[in-house]
This record gives structure tokens, C-alpha cells and sequence, in this order.
């Protein structure tokens, strides 16, 4: 028994037979399963060189590499705050001064925040800034009241 | 095929054939051009960036291990800016290395430590923190990994790829928090790691079995052929002569039989030559001391239909040439048999270097069999030997005791027999009862002379250590000592 | 093509369904791959090379000389078009994308007939989800209409392409650290020589071309490397996209000739700065291009020759602009940082060296500084010119050196206020 779904065992199989190399296919697979799973799991790993043989070094080496893959279990919102020069410019400190600030009072309620935070290089729209993702829909120009709003659509 | 490029190292012209890099022109010349991560018997990785030379006429230095020697490339290796540019590039490496030398393995062949002398000699411009990574895990049976003072030359990972194709290493992560290791801490199961901790040219791998045994420099180095398979890999012993013990065993490289590399299970051939596993006279002073004398009365009591003589493999070619002229010319001794291991798959090869045949000299036996006219196949006849009623046997033990899992069985059988003279370095053999007769032998490292690998290479044997143990002999030694017994016992009569 | 004044990339601006096939046709879209085809492959490297057409993504290589180094008996041959936008400061290949995507396609459809390739790849960034969409409904639409596949519109020529999305890793920008990616493995660029054009992907002779050099193709085919160059400089021809950010009041792509004034494209068309800030610096070309000072700005043009004349360069044509009331030290540490954490780690150089840099910065904002670490920074930078496999150490290096030279006084200064407010 597979631990992937039929529907993502056939994903697979159509990438390994889709480039010059299998190896290839390490990449587009991996962001399959994130989008699956929501991080990349030991056992993912594990599988992929059991069940395709693509070697877990291999694998480890491209996970660890690439900043967007996920190795730990991720709160459901993931902000992705450009903290490069223009946004920076732009104010970003501020705002993710506030996304902290959120974050915090679901803690000081004893509860898990929702949402994590990480700065991320330039997200290519700097005519935007300071930008960011929220798992893959991005916000543009997203001062600290702006923030507050999108934050409040996803329940906070 | 022979085309010879010309070009100037240094102000001096050099002519190398086609397709040389500056670097190995440069090796050839013995001009030598730092570097960590070029290794030649290993593709290029261009990593280290250290081996910087100037080409006369390029703005931009260059690296020596990738750049071809092409007709009138002027290269120079010792001016100013490569002296700078070299003394930057160790410093790079230093940052965050973590200088713990005094309790590093490396110390006394550590590169780092070498090019500091060579090109580097700076004052430290480090005052920063420095990047702390794992340290000590244990990555295989013969193997630690410190990856703090890694410093990510990736010849390990090469080593990996291209020699033993198992793809267990990687570097993981990003930048300057790339950390060398194997997929979730798994151990490395082949059986040649040690050439990590030689080809590591710093104190990341270090070798379990060596790990803090000894300072290196404080160790003997002499060559030899390594004992452990038909292969004959050409090796470095590590010894403490005045102690009378060996530490390690490297390779040497030999094109036509090793390249640079070796096993682990060739590596582990030293211990049995430290005392402790070793027979020696005195071992044997509670019986009289009169072994060859014994053995010489048994001769000359005994008709040579009644004597055997059972060979294992693993002696050298001058040995079996002096055994088989006094045994058989001399004294007309007919019965030979070959002591093999029974469940030996002889024709087993693991694609590297290790082969079924553990004994280092099947095809020099075989060829002096045939010198005196005994010539067959090489099968074990041991059972043969067991089974001809002899009353003598002399028997050349085998010193390999690994790839020879019979052999305990086969003492204690040949123990039955009526009067066998076992020529042995083995301690072990003195536990057989009845087993009466030891003659003690040097071991592998401490004689002189040639051994033919499976391919019939021959190699010599030519810097030997003083045997670890008193009174041992070599197997013409011993045959000389013997026909003096047994002249002596004529003179007698 | 729309025709507009200095709009070759851009025609498609202000043109409603810019991005659908649709659209494109009926603005005379793919007419220049039909025109191409119906020419013979190296004319077509002839032409290009005619026009003057430098690589748009930063290092300003003449695109037809480079199409030209692939070795003629090679079989197996590939195009990349680097859509892997991460300069800091850069978003001109995302506006390409949403535009008119495939104005992008025609010209690598072109491309690969003048190079002789079958199998190309686009290689985007996977944080550009929403444009990644488009460009896959473009591919789409290509195929479905023949523009892409075997036998294309009938010419007999084939070229497949595949869309490949990457992981978060600017390394990937470097056209080899691409091809690696491409193969499936971490993004280290490969040792030179040999280069792509010999050896590139899968060790095949490989073009890498960046996204908005491609776009400008079917217009040279349209229009002729006369007409190109009469756009620009005699050395930089043509027109390039300029993005412009920071605090000014209309950020955005502005497509100009090259030689463009740089006080023009900020004052006149961004419209300068908002609630009237001063400039005081620019960061001309990309996170990696050396600052530029006021003095600089009010006099600097902007194409290849004249910022490298500057000791800064064109790069990736994003003009980053620096208000007054911003310290030049944090804009010097987010740079150092990023490329900190952009260092593949793959060279020694690079890899300790942009740790070591930022590590300094850190310890002057953490107040352990002294005025010899800037001096030290600039040593170490100056030491990661031109020694490693990739451009990456540069690209480090100059802006760091940059900041140290023209803003020394003020970096020295940073330090004695920190000391002083201990």
C-alpha cells in the first residue's frame, strides 16, 4: 500500500515519464505533495525512493534546499512577508509589527494562532509594496490597517 | 593520442599531453598549487575555489583543477595577487571552522593545517560568532562525522557517486548552513568508508577504528600489498615499530592495481600483527623450544611417501620457491595439497576492488607449483590432505583468518593427524590440542619479497617492519633453519 | 503588433483581454513566427545579431552571439526562457506575463527555430502562482492551435515546451543553477567551462534566455534590426523595461529606450517622491547593482555602458528609489542578508563570505561594531569578485563595496549614534 493517494500516484507517474529524466520529476513532485499534505513528511520521502526510486538522498537535498518546501506541520494561514529593500522601504517592519501583534492575542487567549510568519526575499511585485502571500493568494501594498482587514477574512 | 601542448608554469616552459588541466601539469612539475576539493581520482567539482592561478592576459584569476593547458598559456602561481588570493581563500575556509585541533584525529595531516603554513600566515580578521553545526554523529561502522569542520569540498559526495555508487551522502541545506550528511543520520554499510577519512582533507571524517589510537606523527609509514584478497591493493602501514605495533593501513596509489583507493576489510588486515594475536617463541618456551628440531627428527624418521605438505595462498613467491626446493627437490616429497577456504567464491568481485579470493598470492603458489612440475588447478584439497594417511605434515597456515571461516574446524581436524608442523603467526593455533608442533612466521608486513595479484601483477614487498614478536620466521628462514636440524642430525650419525 | 511609440514589449498595454490568444491574433499575433519559419534558421541568428539585442536579465550578453556558440553538429539542443524574476527590485518579466504571455511564446517558438530546438522549458518562480496560470493557459492555447507541438502551422518544424516551476531559491535566476533545477537537483550552477551553449542541460547545448530578451524577438522579425536599433545607444540598442519602486508616486514598469535620463524616468514618469521626501539614494539595476548617489541620479543615463561607467550597472533595469529619512545601513543590511541567504553554498567564497559580511552587519546593529568593520567589508567583498562559479558573489560583492564607497560617512556615523544611545 501506497501512503500517496491513487490520484497522486498517477500525478507521479505522469511527471517521471514527462522530462528527459525521472529526476526531474523530484521537484513538481514534492509540490504535489505539499499541496496534498501541507509539508513534506519523513515517510514521504521514504516512499518516493521505495515506490519510484528516486534516491532519498537526492530527494532531502532538493527539499532542504528550496525555501517553500515545508519539513514541519503548518498552521492552516502561512504569511510570507517580503522583508527585501523596497518593501522594507515601504514600511514592511511595520506591518509585520502588527501580524505579530495578531498573532499574539490569539496565544494570550490560550489558544494556537492560525497564522504563521516568515520574511521571504522579494516576491517580484515591488510596484506593490510591501507585498505578501497568504498560503498562495498574494496582497498587495498591505499597510498595518490593511492588514488588520485581510487578516480578519481569514478569522482572525 | 601523444600530443604535447607547451606552455609557460611559472616562466618555464612545461609540455604536457593534450587535455591536461593546469593543475595536474603543475603536480607533474612539483609546483604546488592549493587545493581542497580537486581530488585526482575524482571528477572536478571547482568548489574550493582555492587553487587560483594567474593566466597571463585574463583579468580574472582561474582556477588551476579546471582550466586545460592549452599551446602558450602562460600560468603563474606564485605572484603577488594569487599569494593574496590564496591566503583569502584559506581564510574563507577558516571563518568558521572551529579550530579544535588539539583534539582533532586530523591534526598533523590536516590540509588546513598545511596551507597555513604554505600560503596562509595571517592574523585572523574573524571577531564574529561562529556557525555551530552537529558534531561527532556516527555515520557508519567505521566512520564519524564532524560537520563543523567540514568545509564542504564535496569530495566525500563524489566519492559517493562515482566509486561506490551508493548516493548516501548529500549536502543539505542552503549557503553557509549546508550540512554534509546522510539521509536521516542513516549509517553508510559499504565497505570502503575509510577512503573518506583519507580523501576528507580535513578532521570531518575521522576513522573509528584510529580515533584518538595516536598522533600521526608520531607513526612509522612503509609500503606494502595489502593481504587481504587476490587483489594486492598497494598500501602505507602505519606502525610504532620501537612498540611493536601497527595502527592503520592506507592506500598507495597503484594505477594498474588500486587506483586510490582501498577496502575495510583490507584496512583491518594490521591487527592480527600486533603481539597480542600473534604466536611467538616464547609463547612456546613451556615446550622445550625444540620445535624444528622435532620436526626434523619426524623427516628424517619418515619415508617422503608418508610426508605432506599442506599450502595455503597467502606466503609470498620466494617462501613457496625455497619450501617446494627443499621439500620436494630436495627430500622428494610428492604429496602437496592447496589449503583453501571451502565455501570460497573465488570468482567474486564487488565491481570496486574486493574480490572472492582472499588469499594475496593464489596465482604466485600457482605459478611455482608449476615450476616444480605440481602444477593443477587452484581447488581446495584439504579434505586430500585429511584423507592421505600421511604421518608428516608441514602446513603453511593462512594468516587471514576473515576470509577463512573454516579454518578453526581445520585445526582441530589436522590436530587427529599423527605429526603436523603448523607454520603460523596465529596465536589461536596454540589453543588446538594437539597441535604440537608451532613453527612462529612473520606476517605479511614484516617480510621481504613478490606476490602476483589475480591479474598477475607482481608486486614486491621491499621495506619490511621487524617482526612485532620474537623469534618469528619467515618461511625460508625457516627452511634453512630446518635443513640445518636435519644436517646436524646427519653430522650426528 | 500594436504599434505605439517605444513599446515593444508593452504594445499590448492599455489593450483590454491583452493576455488571450485571442487578442494577440487579432494584433497580428504569431504573423512573425510565419515569417521566421519562412526563413532560413541562422539568417535568423544573423538578424538578431544585427540588431544589437543585449540579455535583458541582468548581464546584458548579445543574444544573437550567444545563440551562435551552439555547436553545429549537435542533435540534441534545448531553450530555457528564465522567467525566474528574483532580483529584488525587478518585476518586468511578471508584467510580460500579464500582458501578453504570448508574445513570450512566439518568441521562443522563433528562438527555438533559429537555434534548432525541439524541447524547451519556461522556468518560473512558484511564488508567481496567479501568472503561472496564465502562461500554462497560453501554452495551452498554443498547442490546441498548433503554434506549439509537432509540425508547427505546418512549417514542419517541431518544438515541444514545458512550463517548470521552481521552489523558492533567487540561485535558480543563474542560468545554470536553472539547468540543475531543471534536472531535478539543488539549484547549484554549474562549472564553467564548458558553457550551456555546449553543455547545458543534461550536458546538451542549451540556450537560456530571460523572459523579456524573448518577448523582444517577433518585433525584431517584425520590424528589422534597423528599426531596433534605432531605438537606444549605439552600444545598448533598443528599449528595455525599467521598474521603478520605493516612495514614489506612480511604481510600476515603464518601457523606455535604452539611454533613457534616470532623473526623467523617476521624476517625470514615477512622478517623483511622495510626501515630499528627498532622494537620496538609488539602487539602479537590481539588489545587486552598487548604489548611486543623489549627484549620480540627476546626471546618469541609463544603459549598459553608463552605469558601468558609474562602477554600477543596468542589470535587471529596476531603479529601487532611497528617501532621506531612511538610514543607508538597513538598506545595506537587508541587501547583505538576502544574498546571505540566496548563497547556494556550493564555492567557499560566496558562501562564507556573504555569511560573514552580514554576520558583521549584525554585529554593528547588535552595537558590537567598530568603524574597521566597514573597511573589512569591503576587503571581504573585494575578495568575492570574479572567484566563483556563479555570479551570485558578485552580486553580493558590488552593492556591499557600494555602500561602503559612497556612503562611508554615513555608515561610520551609524555606528557612533548606536554607541552613543548604548
Amino acid at each position: 500500500m501506497s501512503v500517496f493517494s491513487e490520484k497522486l500516484q498517477d500525478k507521479f507517474k505522469h511527471y517521471l515519464a514527462r522530462y528527459e529524466t525521472r529526476r526531474s520529476a523530484i521537484l513538481p513532485i514534492l509540490h504535489e505533495i505539499q499541496d496534498e499534505y501541507g509539508w513534506i513528511q519523513p515517510e514521504h520521502i521514504e516512499s518516493l525512493e521505495k515506490e519510484y526510486g528516486l534516491a532519498k538522498v537526492h530527494v532531502q537535498e532538493v527539499v532542504s534546499f528550496y525555501s517553500m518546501y515545508r519539513t514541519e506541520k503548518p498552521r492552516p494561514y502561512r504569511i510570507y512577508f517580503c522583508d527585501n529593500i523596497v518593501c522594507t522601504l515601504m514600511g514592511a517592519e511595520k506591518t509585520m509589527e502588527k501580524i505579530r501583534k495578531v498573532m499574539k492575542s490569539y496565544e494570550d487567549k490560550g489558544l494556537e494562532s492560525p497564522f504563521s510568519l516568515e520574511g521571504v526575499p522579494c516576491l517580484g511585485v515591488c510596484d506593490g509594496a510591501p507585498a505578501m502571500l497568504v498560503n498562495k493568494e498574494r496582497y498587495l501594498r498591505v499597510d498595518s490597517e490593511k492588514v488588520e482587514e485581510i487578516l480578519m477574512k481569514y478569522g482572525a | 593520442m601523444n600530443e604535447q601542448v607547451t606552455f609557460k608554469l611559472n616562466g618555464k616552459d612545461v609540455s604536457v599531453p593534450k587535455g591536461w588541466t593546469v593543475m595536474e601539469a603543475a603536480r607533474r612539475e612539483n609546483v604546488s598549487i592549493p587545493h581542497f576539493c580537486w581530488h585526482p581520482g575524482l571528477k572536478i567539482a571547482g568548489v574550493c575555489r582555492f587553487c587560483m592561478v594567474e593566466v597571463v592576459g585574463r583579468p580574472k584569476l582561474e582556477i588551476a583543477c579546471n582550466l586545460p593547458v592549452t599551446e602558450g598559456l602562460e600560468i603563474n602561481t606564485k605572484t603577488d595577487v594569487v599569494k593574496d588570493a590564496h591566503k583569502w581563500g584559506l581564510e574563507f575556509h577558516l571563518i568558521n571552522h572551529p579550530l579544535d585541533c588539539p583534539i582533532c584525529d586530523q591534526a598533523g595531516e590536516c590540509k588546513l593545517q598545511d596551507y597555513y603554513m604554505e600560503v596562509g600566515k595571517y592574523k585572523s580578521q574573524m571577531t564574529r560568532p561562529k556557525i555551530l553545526k552537529p558534531k561527532a554523529l556516527d555515520v557508519g561502522s567505521e566512520l564519524v562525522l564532524d560537520t563543523e569542520r567540514c568545509i564542504l569540498c564535496s569530495r566525500c559526495v563524489r566519492f559517493e557517486e562515482e566509486v561506490t555508487k551508493t548516493n548516501a551522502l548529500g549536502i543539505f541545506s542552503r549557503g553557509d548552513r549546508s550540512i554534509i550528511g546522510t539521509y536521516n543520520e542513516e549509517k553508510l554499510k559499504h565497505n570502503y568508508q575509510e577512503n573518506q577519512v583519507d580523501i576528507c582533507p580535513v578532521g570531518a571524517f575521522t576513522s573509528k577504528r584510529f580515533r584518538f589510537k595516536q598522533r600521526v606523527w608520531f607513526l612509522t609509514q612503509k609500503e606494502s600489498i595489502c593481504p587481504g584478497c587476490s587483489t594486492g591493493c598497494r598500501i602505507s602501514v602505519h606502525a610504532k615499530p620501537q612498540e611493536r605495533r601497527y595502527f592503520r593501513i592506507k592506500p598507495v596509489l597503484d594505477k594498474e592495481v588500486n587506483g586510490y583507493w582501498m577496502c575495510d576489510i583490507g584496512r583491518r588486515t594490521f591487527e592480527h600483527h600486533n603481539l597480542e594475536n600473534r604466536l611467538d617463541s616464547a609463547s612456546l618456551v613451556k615446550r622445550g623450544n625444540g620445535e624444528l628440531a622435532a620436526l626434523a627428527e619426524q623427516l628424517e624418521a619418515s619415508s617422503p611417501r608418508d610426508i605432506a605438505l599442506l599450502v595455503s595462498a597467502q606466503y609470498l613467491n620466494e617462501e613457496y620457491q625455497s619450501f617446494f626446493e627443499f621439500f620436494v627437490k630436495e627430500l622428494g616429497v610428492q604429496k602437496v595439497y592447496q589449503w583453501r577456504e571451502p565455501t570460497e567464491k573465488r570468482d567474486d568481485f564487488d565491481n570496486i576492488l574486493l574480490r572472492g579470493d582472499r588469499n594475496a598470492n593464489t596465482q604466485g603458489l600457482m605459478g611455482t607449483l608449476e615450476t616444480f612440475g605440481l602444477s593443477r588447478n587452484a581447488r581446495n584439497e584439504f579434505d586430500d590432505c585429511l584423507k592421505s594417511k600421511s604421518k608428516v605434515v608441514i602446513a603453511l597456515c593462512p594468516e587471514i583468518t576473515s576470509g577463512f571461516p573454516s579454518l578453526g574446524t581445520h585445526l582441530t581436524q589436522l590436530a587427529e593427524m599423527p605429526f603436523v608442523s603448523l607454520w603460523t603467526c596465529l596465536i589461536e593455533a596454540t589453543e588446538i590440542k594437539g597441535l604440537e608442533n608451532l613453527i612462529p612466521m612473520k606476517s605479511f608486513f614484516e617480510k621481504k619479497g613478490t606476490t602476483l595479484n589475480y591479474n598477475k601483477v607482481e608486486r614486491k614487498l621491499e621495506s619490511p617492519y621487524p617482526s612485532a614478536v620474537f623469534g618469528a620466521l619467515d618461511v625460508s628462514e625457516a627452511v634453512s633453519a630446518l635443513r640445518s636440524e636435519m644436517r646436524k642430525m646427519l653430522g650426528k650419525d | 503588433m500594436p504599434a505605439a511609440k517605444h513599446k515593444i514589449v508593452t504594445a499590448f498595454e492599455g489593450i483590454p483581454q491583452s493576455r488571450s490568444l485571442e487578442t494577440y491574433l487579432k494584433h497580428g499575433g504569431y504573423q512573425n513566427l510565419k515569417k521566421a519559419l519562412s526563413m532560413k534558421p541562422d539568417a535568423l541568428v544573423d538578424l538578431v545579431k544585427a540588431s544589437g539585442l543585449r540579455g535583458r536579465g541582468g548581464a546584458g550578453f548579445p543574444t544573437g552571439l550567444k545563440w551562435s556558440f551552439i555547436p553545429k553538429d549537435s542533435k540534441e539542443r534545448y531553450l530555457v526562457c528564465n522567467n525566474d524574476e528574483g532580483e529584488p527590485g525587478t518585476f518586468k518579466d511578471r508584467y510580460i506575463l500579464e500582458l501578453s504571455p504570448h508574445m513570450l511564446l512566439e518568441g521562443m517558438i522563433i528562438t527555438a527555430y533559429a537555434i534548432q530546438s525541439k524541447k524547451g522549458y519556461v522556468y518560473t518562480r512558484c511564488e508567481f502562482y496567479e501568472e503561472i496560470e496564465w502562461l500554462n493557459q497560453a501554452i495551452d492555447e498554443a498547442y490546441e492551435t498548433g503554434y506549439l507541438g509537432e509540425n508547427i502551422i505546418g512549417s514542419g518544424f517541431s518544438f515541444n515546451l514545458d512550463h517548470y516551476i521552481g521552489a523558492g531559491a533567487y540561485v535558480c535566476g543563474e542560468e545554470t543553477g536553472m539547468l540543475s533545477s531543471l534536472e531535478g537537483k539543488k539549484g547549484y550552477p554549474k562549472l564553467k567551462p564548458p558553457f550551456p551553449a555546449v553543455a547545458g542541460y543534461l550536458g546538451k547545448p542549451t540556450i537560456i534566455n530571460n523572459t523579456e530578451t524573448l518577448a523582444t524577438i517577433p518585433w525584431i522579425i517584425e520590424h528589422g534590426a534597423e528599426a531596433f536599433r534605432k531605438f537606444g545607444t549605439e552600444k545598448s540598442p533598443g528599449t528595455k523595461l525599467f521598474c521603478v519602486s520605493g516612495p514614489v508616486k506612480n511604481p510600476g514598469v515603464f518601457e523606455r529606450p535604452l539611454g533613457y535620463p534616470l532623473q526623467k524616468l523617476i521624476y517625470e514618469d514615477a512622478g517623483g517622491l511622495i510626501d515630499g521626501k528627498e532622494l537620496k539614494a538609488v539602487i539602479p539595476g537590481g539588489a545587486s547593482s552598487p548604489v548611486l548617489n543623489k549627484e549620480d541620479v540627476m546626471t546618469m543615463k541609463l544603459d549598459f555602458e553608463s552605469l558601468a561607467g558609474a562602477g554600477s550597472m543596468l542589470g535587471s533595469g529596476a531603479v529601487i528609489v532611497i528617501p532621506h529619512d531612511v538610514n543607508i545601513f538597513d538598506v545595506f543590511k537587508v541587501t547583505a542578508d538576502f544574498f546571505h541567504h540566496e548563497s547556494c553554498g556550493q564555492c567557499t567564497p560566496c558562501r562564507e563570505g556573504t555569511g560573514w559580511i552580514a554576520n558583521i552587519l549584525q554585529g554593528i546593529e547588535e552595537n558590537k561594531g567598530s568603524p574597521a568593520d566597514f573597511e573589512r567589508i569591503y576587503k571581504i567583498a573585494t575578495q568575492l569578485m570574479g572567484r566563483t562559479i556563479c555570479a551570485l558573489s558578485d552580486a553580493a560583492a558590488m552593492p556591499a563595496r557600494g555602500f561602503v564607497n559612497k556612503f562611508r560617512d554615513e555608515l561610520n556615523a551609524y555606528i557612533e549614534t548606536k554607541r552613543n544611545t548604548r
